[in-house]
């Protein structure tokens, strides 16, 4: 009797802890703010903008980690759990950390496909789309080049995306999404003409770069790429790459290499020794640079090419 | 818009009404007809203006439209209208690869060297051995929105081919659950449920083998739920046949086949817990427990410890995994005497673990070592510890190169193995998540 008696005292306990868990729970408040996770601090920045106090923005890669090596952290999964919606740059970019956290998150919302999942590559025309899927090419992206964040025409088309995404999830704030996304267009119209300017001095320079990231930002600006420090995208340089890569830099007068911020600085500095070829730092995400948002993070890259341009054509 | 080209139209008109009205008169009056000729030649002028304006405005108009447009969404590419099939078509026959999961197909391999005969019930083997450690084949893919399914099909020079797992798992249940049926790695531990090509090392450790039976393998049902706090809390619940593939693989020869009485069944419970101490440090822990709750024939409690530093950069240093996990089983075995015959059934408390660190530098490579401390599950407590160095190599993310050196000491016996393990993944191969 006295066991039975305090199984139901147990019992008992075990109800009231249920319930107060559970009107925790429920007692927490419930928000109006549509709850974003971003991938890239690109597409956050530009959810922030468009959204502004109507979306609360999460952001999982840092900016000067790779994008192709952001780790996979089960604190992101419980944030994917309670969204809203998620937001990626696309084509392939996020494949080592997104499609383990969508597993983990539990939230058939944000699955590829689904209302909240929102991609901001959609209407962007990919280049390097690989003409056939062979690893003996390298880690290549099936869908095509995802740096096209490098290129702000590119960035129109993705704040489109975007704010036809957060809209699809959120159709009440249909208002506030078109009128962001007018003044971030608007801002970057402006800002394309202005680095249209800035960037005459890149017009034929050529270049190299650690990883192929640069067609966006190289058509954009007419520089002219001549090779990258890894053989071929996603495989680390070897000695007989290296050697061929400074003869080509010597013949083609190469004076400018180019290092992703999340990249070892020891091999583009070694190369810059033998070649007489300045390095310059460039933000693959916005905000490597510490310049803090999209449209900042890409006037920062710029200003520090030319920078370097007008460094290396001085005597 | 408007308001910039009616009056201009609006006087036109009037102009013209004005001429036709008084036309007659005018070819009357004769010499009278030059102011009217005049006004004719201004209203003509002010009508050339008023098309220029109309004009203008059309183009602005059309500007504008294609400002619009350009917000909208693209055009639908036209597709191509076909009149006639083909010669000789019969039927829209779509193409027989159109629905096919993902597939990968890993090779791991390994060439191994004893310097002492084999040790115990470790198992190492004598002399040179080439080794196919594991050739897994791994399908996976969504089967509706709500479900997703994969297999893991093995083969090794051990054991020949074995469904190592065959599983679905629920996609979009509501409140933070996902069900998973079939035969899979039970979520027991951290190492257990992680497959052999994804372990940092060439082998399982020993306690792990030892205590569980091999990785955590099983057939049965598992509920976990994702708790709605800040933090990330998974609470999983499981079912089994048995836990322990080498359990299972016993059971299943014996005949089972899931004939035993639901009081028989192995469960399982696991909290699993994962905290950010700082943007790139962090630390996860779980306990878990399997048992048969009546019988109390076997209870196994483990519980592990992961810290991680993750920078996620290129850099040359990129970071370390520390990992530790202990396991404590306790289980009753038969005795039998040296006929065969059994004699009663005794109760053995063994136990175990191990530790590791492992760093990670620039261009793919890394260091570890490990240290392994095992007992025998059932028989004489046969202790063995084994101090482990292993470097690795991915020269790129889809084939990697691992050198082990192992040292195991015992109360006699010692036995120095070295290991070099390659490992080539074909395909779009991952384990998820779990074997992050």
């Amino acid at each position: 009797m006295a066991s039975l008696s305090a199984r139901s005292r147990s019992c008992r306990v075990l109800v009231l802890a249920a319930a107060l868990l559970t009107s925790g729970l429920a007692a927490s408040p419930a928000s109006a703010v549509l709850r974003v996770v971003a991938a890239t601090p690109d597409v956050a920045d530009m959810a922030r903008q468009i959204g502004g106090d109507r979306v609360s923005v999460v952001t999982i890669a840092a900016p000067t980690q790779d994008p192709h090596k952001v780790p996979v952290r089960p604190s992101f999964a419980t944030k994917l759990h309670r969204a809203d919606a998620l937001v990626v740059q696309g084509l392939g970019l996020e494949h080592a950390f997104i499609p383990a956290l969508i597993e983990a998150a539990r939230n058939g919302d944000i699955l590829p496909g689904a209302r909240g999942y929102i991609d901001a590559s959609l209407y962007v025309t990919p280049l390097e789309v690989p003409s056939s899927q062979n690893r003996s090419q390298g880690e290549l992206h099936p869908l095509g080049n995802p740096h096209f964040n490098l290129d702000p025409v590119q960035g129109k088309l993705m704040a489109r995306a975007i704010a036809e995404g957060l809209e699809r999830v959120d159709p009440a704030g249909a208002t506030t999404y078109r009128e962001g996304l007018a003044r971030f267009t608007d801002l970057l119209d402006r800002k394309i003409s202005e680095w249209a300017r800035l960037a005459e001095p890149l017009r034929g320079v050529k270049v190299v770069s650690y990883h192929q990231d640069l067609i966006y930002l190289a058509r954009r600006y007419g520089l002219v790429l001549v090779g990258t420090i890894e053989v071929k995208p996603g495989i680390q340089a070897t000695p007989g790459h290296l050697e061929e890569l400074l003869d080509v830099m010597r013949r083609e007068n190469v004076k400018l290499i180019i290092r992703e911020v999340s990249y070892d600085p020891g091999l583009a500095q070694s190369l810059a020794e033998r070649t007489g070829a300045r390095v310059v730092p460039l933000a693959v995400m916005a905000g490597g640079l510490g310049a803090e948002g999209y449209v900042a993070s890409l006037q920062a890259n710029l200003e520090a090419l030319v920078a370097a341009v007008r460094q290396s054509a001085s005597p | 818009m408007r308001s910039r080209f009616q009056p201009g139209r609006s006087r036109a008109a009037s102009a013209i009404a004005l001429v036709l009205a008084f036309a007659p008169a005018a070819r009357a009056a004769g010499d009278d007809a030059k102011p009217l000729q005049q006004q004719l030649d201004t209203t003509r002028h002010e009508l050339s203006n008023t098309q220029a304006e109309l004009k203008s405005t059309r183009s602005e108009l059309a500007d504008l439209k294609r400002v619009v447009e350009g917000l909208k969404a693209p055009p639908e590419p036209a597709e191509p209208i076909v009149l006639r099939a083909p010669a000789g078509a019969t039927a829209r026959i779509p193409p027989v690869n159109a629905d096919n999961p993902a597939v990968s197909f890993v090779v791991d391999t390994a060439l191994a060297t004893s310097t002492h005969s084999s040790w115990g019930s470790i198992g190492y083997p004598d002399g040179w051995d080439f080794t196919l450690k594991n050739a897994e084949l791994f399908i996976s893919a969504p089967i509706d929105p709500f479900l997703r399914g994969y297999a893991s099909i093995n083969g090794t020079s051990d054991e020949g081919f074995d469904v190592e797992e065959a599983a679905l798992v629920t996609t979009s249940l509501p409140w933070g659950l996902a069900v998973k049926g079939g035969r899979f790695f039970a979520d027991v531990g951290r190492l257990p449920h992680w497959h052999d090509e994804a372990l940092p090392f060439v082998d399982r450790p020993a306690s792990i083998d030892r205590l569980i039976g091999g990785e955590s393998g099983s057939e049965g049902v598992e509920v976990s739920w994702l708790l709605p706090v800040d933090l990330y809390v998974a609470l999983t619940g499981g079912l089994y046949d048995a836990v322990g593939a080498e359990n299972l693989e016993a059971l299943n020869e014996n005949g089972f086949f899931g004939r035993r009485s639901f009081d028989e069944l192995n469960v399982m419970g696991k909290l699993h817990a994962y905290f950010d101490l700082t943007d790139t440090l962090n630390i996860e822990g779980g306990g878990s427990w399997v048992g048969i709750p009546r019988s109390q024939e076997r209870n196994l409690w483990a519980a592990d410890l992961t810290l991680r530093h993750q920078p996620g950069t290129q850099s040359a240093y990129q970071g370390f995994d520390l990992g530790a996990e202990w396991m404590w089983n306790s289980q009753r075995f038969t005795e039998r005497d040296a006929t065969g015959a059994v004699i009663g059934r005794m109760r053995r408390h063994r136990e175990g673990g191990y530790a590791y660190i492992e760093a990670f530098f620039a261009r793919r490579y890394s260091l570890g070592t490990r240290f392994d401390f095992s007992e025998s599950v059932d028989g004489p407590v046969d202790r063995a510890r084994t101090w482990s160095a292993f470097v690795t190599w991915k020269p790129s993310e889809f084939q990697r190169v691992r050198f082990q050196f192992d040292d195991t000491w015992g109360r006699q016996k010692t036995n120095q193995r070295f290991t070099v393990q390659w490992t080539a993944f074909i395909g779009s191969h991952s384990h998820g998540f779990a074997q992050r």
